[in-house]
């Protein structure tokens, strides 16, 4: 059946096509028409009915080629006629397939286009899309913009709220509004902030123009006493003649009261307290005076109370040339015009100057004892520095013969371990060095003492300078600290009172070397005896000379001499034996006895290293094992006794050179063979070994 | 004024019989106890600076030089001037000395005669001290009851030193003489004159005789002539020492050797015959005092006119120094 229906339907087709192209003439018309013929069939006509068509069609057409090929093989006429008429029939078949096959492509491509034209609306549609969230986040950006934004009013500080409802007036606080508002309530808040201030401001002014006037009044007060001061220079100037006629000494005094006060802190500490000891002890004993240029120290006083606080650097070139003097400064400034450049040695020697800088005041102390021989120390103050330092000279009643007695009152020399270990040699101050290199100074403190002076710690201590509190705080290297008086009215007391008795006890010692020298031994009381050696020279020997000796060694070794000593060389001669003794001298004879090192030119030499006879004699000399001598230690009594001693050693060695005539109880005794060299007043004396 | 310590002079010393303990006794009247223990096998951990000095520093009594020390089993035996003390060894190891146990006292002719003790030798077999003192005489006391059961007399001046073996006795004096005690007869059977031998004497330094010792076929003597041993029944000079040293005052026999010091640098072993063995440095001036033991070890304590005191353990070498100060 379906086979009739297709092949009307294709039928008509053909006719219509047929009768198309017979009907007109214009070929596309024809073309278009099938064209939108087809269009329309195919939209008709369901697909799947189609293809159910399709499949049908196919089943036929091979139903008819198995058909012909039976037919074939039978070979017969009656068979070619059939097989021609199924030819036709397959043919029409193949016509209506095509027939399908154009529908369904018309189909798909109909498809195809509606897919599309979805797809540009889908797109279309998204873009819409997008363009809305856009601006609904720009729109949520806006909004927290609009949500953090703060008002100028919130920074001020305002008056805590129940004050406001406290202090403000009704007008302003409004409570029956505000209480409810929040915005109204800020707003008059700020009101009253506002009004307050105002008012505020007002006694502010009124203050400021208040203090004006006081100060106007202060200065006409001023300006007042001012005008005093040419009035009292009158007064005193009137007085003159009545203080010479009484012999008043006022004026004096005012003048070196005024210079005291220019005095850095530490040498006015010690001039006021110096002074206050030369008052007490007489002028005899000792003197205070001020010298130096009292301007350029009230210059000083004046650049340094100008740049109070700020201390002068050490390394600031641009200060340096403030603070030169005048020479100085114009000298500079020629050469300044002559050449800019400075050379850099004056530059190192410019900066040299700056850090040993002084105090252009100083303090002179001099001391005197009773034969008029008297030490005079000038302190001066180094600025940078911060340490006093001393100079010395010594004034002598009368010129001292001998070379070694001279040595012995020369102010080094008397000055040196004053205390114990005070040599003088090195800054006390433990930040010298650091202010030194922070100079650019390579050369050590050590190195510029000739030229500025020593700086005993006594001396800082005179000046209530203690550095030891320094330490603490080393690297707070300009820290000022003040001096401290008790500590400076303690150590004038003690100095003064320990350099007269040094001082004593050197002219003392001069006198006793000056005799040495002579060959000559103040005999000592009670000792009756006869002395057969003699002195034949005494004089003061190097320290190279005295360690080289074998006999010092020990001594040396124990760390009882050193070149600090005072040391002397003195030759004893008895005949043919030589006694050469190496006297070490400390600085604080008589207080520590002479030590004497002794070597003995006889039948050999011998020296207390290797002949236990010299060193039971040093022994006897050094030590306090001789109780009964240990009242005297000076030089000429132990000078005594080194002889009595040599004349017992020589006298026991049973040689006819030396003929004994000392009562000796016996002349050795004990396996060390120990000579009798202690003295017992028995009779016309004794010598005994114990 | 500098102390007198730093011019120390040792004249004596002897060990502790427990060993642990060296006693030297100086001058000044000083007894030092050093503890040996400490000083040999020291704790580095619980050492101090001064592990070298003294443990207890003992002054005794009136100052007088300690001249002698011997050592028995109950006893610390100590020679000084006019008298010779007993002291117990517990008193002597303790810090603070209380008395002796018993005093002997040495009577001299006069008031002014002091006599030293100037040394002692205990004869542990029969229980005697024989005392060489200053009056020229040999002293022997029974230690039983300190009775004096002998008196040695012949020396014409101080005797410095006095030895013993099998009841022999040798004796050393200033007067140059070495003198042979028999001990049951307490007289004097031979007698040597080292001064008089002309290749022993030193005229320059003096005849005293500083120390003799007895072998078992030999002695030993040196002082002012040289050291020197001679054969103990012939009393031939058969070895002259060749040391340069100023006067002897120490010598004994040690296994085959003779060991001597005095005013020299070194303390010398020598062989019989003569040859240096051994030099050993020293501290001081003049070794006055040199002991050996060889129990519980080997030890050498040298001491003299200097605050130190050598000890060595090997007889060799010098371990370590003492201060005795």
């Amino acid at each position: 059946m379906g086979k009739e229906d297709t092949s009307t339907k294709k039928r008509r087709k053909l006719n219509t096509s047929l009768t198309s192209d017979s009907n007109k003439q214009v070929p596309v018309d024809v073309y278009k028409r099938v064209v939108e013929f087809e269009e329309s069939e195919a939209q008709s006509r369901s697909a799947e009915k189609d293809a159910a068509l399709f499949k049908k069609i196919c089943q036929d057409v091979r139903q008819l080629f198995a058909e012909i090929a039976e037919l074939k093989a039978k070979g017969t006429d009656e068979a070619k006629e059939k097989i021609h008429a199924k030819r036709i029939e397959a043919s029409l078949l193949l016509v209506a397939l095509k027939k399908l096959n154009r529908l369904e492509k018309v189909r798909t491509r109909a498809g195809r286009e509606a897919l599309h034209k979805e797809k540009q609306r889908v797109d279309s549609t998204h873009l819409l899309l997008q363009n809305l969230l856009y601006e609904a986040d720009h729109l949520n950006k806006e909004v927290t913009k609009c949500l953090q934004f703060k008002s100028k009013d919130e920074e001020i500080e305002l008056v805590p709220l129940e004050d406001f409802y406290k202090e403000a007036p009704k007008e302003i606080s409004r409570p029956e509004i505000t209480k409810n508002d929040e915005h109204q309530l800020q707003l008059a808040r700020l009101e009253w902030e506002l009004r307050q201030r105002r008012e505020l401001a007002g006694a502010c002014n009124e203050l400021v123009a208040s203090k004006e006037r006081v100060a106007a009044a202060i200065a006409a007060a001023r300006s007042r006493l001012d005008a005093l001061a040419p009035h009292l220079r009158d007064v005193l100037k009137a007085t003159k003649p009545l203080q010479e006629c009484l012999a008043l000494r006022l004026d004096e005094k005012r003048d070196e009261a005024r210079a005291a006060s220019l005095l850095p802190p530490p040498l006015f500490l010690l001039y006021a307290n110096a002074s206050a000891y030369s008052d007490v002890l007489g002028v005899s004993h000792l003197t205070v005076g001020i010298s130096g240029d009292e301007d350029e120290a009230r210059r000083w006083e004046q650049l340094n109370t100008n740049s109070m606080g700020s201390e002068l650097v050490v390394s600031n070139d641009s200060d340096s040339d403030q603070d030169n003097n005048d020479e100085d400064q114009r000298e500079k400034k020629k050469r300044h015009h002559r050449t800019v450049k400075i050379s850099k040695e004056e530059k190192a020697e410019a900066k040299k100057k700056q850090v040993l800088q002084r105090h252009p005041l100083n303090v002179q102390v001099s001391v005197k004892v009773d034969d008029g021989t008297a030490l005079n120390l000038i302190f001066f103050y180094l600025l940078n520095l911060k340490i006093v330092v001393v100079k010395f000279s010594m004034s002598l009643p009368k010129p001292i013969t001998g070379v070694s007695a001279a040595d012995v009152l020369n102010g080094d020399c008397i000055l040196n371990e004053l205390y114990t270990g005070d040599t003088g040699n090195d800054s006390p101050h433990p930040a010298t060095t650091y202010l030194l290199n922070a100079a650019g100074i390579t050369e050590n403190f050590h190195h510029f003492i000739p030229e500025i002076g020593k700086p005993y710690v006594w001396a800082q201590r005179m000046c209530g300078l203690d550095f030891m509190a320094v330490v603490l705080d080393e690297h707070k290297v300009y820290k000022t600290f003040q001096p401290c008086q008790s500590l400076s009215v303690a150590s004038v007391e003690n100095f003064i009172f320990t350099l007269k008795k040094r001082l004593k006890a050197r002219v003392e010692l001069m006198k006793e070397l000056q005799d040495l020298e002579c060959g000559k031994i103040l005999p000592v009381k009670d000792l009756p005896i006869r002395l057969s050696g003699s002195l034949t020279q005494w004089q003061s020997v190097g320290w190279p000379e005295y360690s080289q000796s074998p006999s010092t060694t020990f001594l040396i070794s124990e760390g009882l001499a050193s070149a600090d000593n005072m040391l002397y060389r003195a030759i004893v001669t008895r005949q043919s034996a030589k006694l050469v003794a190496l006297v070490a001298l400390s600085s604080d004879y008589p207080k520590k006895s002479p030590l004497f090192s002794l070597t003995l030119h006889w039948n050999g030499t011998h020296h207390a290293g290797i002949n236990d006879d010299i060193r039971d004699i040093e022994r006897l000399l050094n030590t306090n094992w001789d109780e009964e001598n240990s009242g005297t230690h000076t030089l000429s009594a132990k000078m005594t006794k080194l002889l009595t001693c040599i004349d017992i050693l020589l006298e026991t060695t049973g040689s006819i050179e030396f003929p004994p005539d000392k009562v000796m109880f016996r002349p050795v005794r004990g396996r060390n063979r120990i000579k009798p060299y202690k003295f017992i007043k028995q009779g016309a004396g004794l010598f005994v070994q114990y | 004024m500098l102390d007198k310590i730093i011019y120390n002079t040792v004249l004596c010393q002897t060990f502790s019989p427990c060993g642990k303990y060296l006693i030297a006794g100086n001058i000044y009247g000083q007894i030092a106890v050093f503890d040996l223990d400490c000083i040999l096998h020291p704790v580095i951990e619980l050492l101090t600076p001064d592990y070298n000095r003294p443990k207890h520093l003992h002054l005794l009594g009136n100052g007088a030089q300690i001249c002698s020390l011997a050592s028995t089993e109950n006893f610390l035996i100590v020679g000084t001037v006019n008298e010779i003390s007993g002291w117990d060894w517990k008193s002597i190891v303790h810090s603070k000395l209380s008395k002796p146990a018993w005093v002997i006292k040495i009577t001299s002719q006069s008031s002014f005669e002091q006599t030293d003790v100037n040394s002692l030798w205990y004869a542990e077999e029969e229980n005697k001290i024989y005392a060489a003192c200053g009056d020229n005489k040999v002293y022997v006391y029974h230690l039983e009851d300190g009775k004096l059961v002998n008196t040695f007399d012949g020396h014409k001046d101080y005797i410095h030193s006095i030895h013993g073996r099998a009841q022999q006795v040798i004796s050393a004096g200033e007067d140059g003489l070495v003198m042979l005690w028999d001990t049951r007869t307490g007289k004097s059977h031979n007698k040597l004159e080292p001064h008089t031998n002309a290749k022993v004497a030193r005229p320059d330094i003096g005849k005293w005789i500083g120390s003799a010792s007895l072998g078992d076929d030999w002695i030993v003597c040196g002082g002012g002539p040289r050291l020197s041993l001679w054969h103990l029944r012939s009393l031939d000079a058969v070895t002259v020492f060749d040391i340069p040293d100023h006067g002897i005052h120490v010598s004994f026999f040690h296994d085959d050797c003779v060991v001597a010091g005095g005013a020299a640098k070194y303390l010398y072993q020598l062989s019989y015959s003569g040859e240096v063995k051994v030099e050993l440095p020293v501290s001081a001036t003049t070794v006055y005092s040199a002991i050996l033991r060889t129990s519980p070890n080997n030890l050498l304590a040298i001491a003299g006119s200097s605050p130190e005191i050598d000890i060595c353990t090997s007889f060799n070498y010098r371990d370590q120094v003492l201060h005795f100060r």
